[in-house]
């Protein structure tokens, strides 16, 4: 083990610990809820809540039907759909935990779920 | 050293990575995180770079990942693999051939362990389109510096026993 060795695990331990309490400030300090985008029962997309992605709008194509959701500051509505009566985009932005916004004949449901905290790690698969 | 004879060694290299990725599966680790390996596949990659140099390192890798894949059949932790693979591999050969005045095996195996944990956070941040996995990172690194010194310490033991036992492979290496 070299000097070279010893200053370069030096620096990942302070890296690791200085962006860990970088984190723990900023990141996970707002609210914690995530927009949930179910087809035919399954999770498609899980989105969570960001300054960044206000505006943003996401198409959901599938083989029941097309629909466009837009993400705002905390809220999320469907703005387009293929489907007959549009009630979906009728219903306007959803923010609280719980509240859904369903697509019966396109089988899609936008849904406002809680705690995400560190659940979003769980998806990865090794 | 012929060109059959360096193509068997390759070949055996990706199969003893193969073995130790099959085995390293089978061993608990004693903390729970989801990501974090012992990385002892790395050993061998490791060990490529520095006897064959950077274009079997990476070709040793990626044949890793790819017959890993078809091994395990889970294509997701392939993609995750394979980005690894190659970014730890470009990194590893950056810090042995320029830095090898200051760092030692050790450190470039923990070079290589970063890189490997930093390109998978990354790949998953692009595939679930969420930049908070990063926050992930910091653990990932922590548990890596472990993993690293131990590969690079193996290494550093491979290396010398191959330099007595197969001087072949150290001797005309320029003429392959």
């Amino acid at each position: 083990m070299t000097k070279g060795d010893k200053i370069l695990v030096l620096f990942i331990v302070l890296l690791s610990f200085l962006s860990f309490a970088y984190i723990n400030r900023y990141a996970f300090s707002d609210q914690e809820k995530f927009i949930s985008v179910q087809v035919n029962g399954e999770e498609i997309k899980k989105i969570l809540f960001d300054q960044q992605l206000v505006g943003h709008t996401i198409p959901v194509e599938t083989e029941f039907g097309y629909n466009l959701i837009e993400i705002g500051d905390g809220q999320v509505r469907v703005i387009e759909a293929d489907c007959p009566d549009k009630i979906d985009v009728k219903q306007g932005y959803i923010s609280r935990i719980g509240e859904t916004i369903v697509c019966l004949p396109n089988k899609l449901v936008v849904e406002i779920k809680g705690e995400s905290g560190e659940d979003d790690i769980d998806i990865m698969n090794y | 050293m012929r060109k059959t004879n360096k193509m068997i060694f390759i070949s055996l290299l990706v199969s003893v990575g193969l073995a130790l990725s099959v085995i390293e599966s089978a061993i608990p680790l004693p903390i729970a995180m989801p990501g974090a390996r012992l990385g002892l596949s790395n050993m061998v990659v490791l060990v490529t770079l520095v006897v064959f140099g950077f274009k079997d390192g990476i070709k040793v890798g990626m044949l890793k990942s790819t017959v890993l894949m078809l091994i395990t059949g889970s294509v997701s932790s392939f993609i995750y693999s394979i980005s690894g693979a190659i970014l730890s591999c470009v990194l590893m050969h950056i810090a042995y051939r320029y830095f090898s005045r200051i760092f030692s095996l050790i450190g470039v195996s923990i070079v290589g362990a970063a890189a490997h944990n930093f390109a998978q956070v990354s790949v998953a941040v692009m595939m679930l389109s969420n930049t908070r996995i990063y926050s992930y990172l910091p653990f990932l690194l922590l548990v890596s510096l472990f993993s690293g010194y131990f590969v690079g310490l193996s290494s550093t033991y491979i290396v010398e026993n191959l330099k007595k036992n197969f001087r072949v492979l150290f001797s005309r290496q320029e003429t392959i």
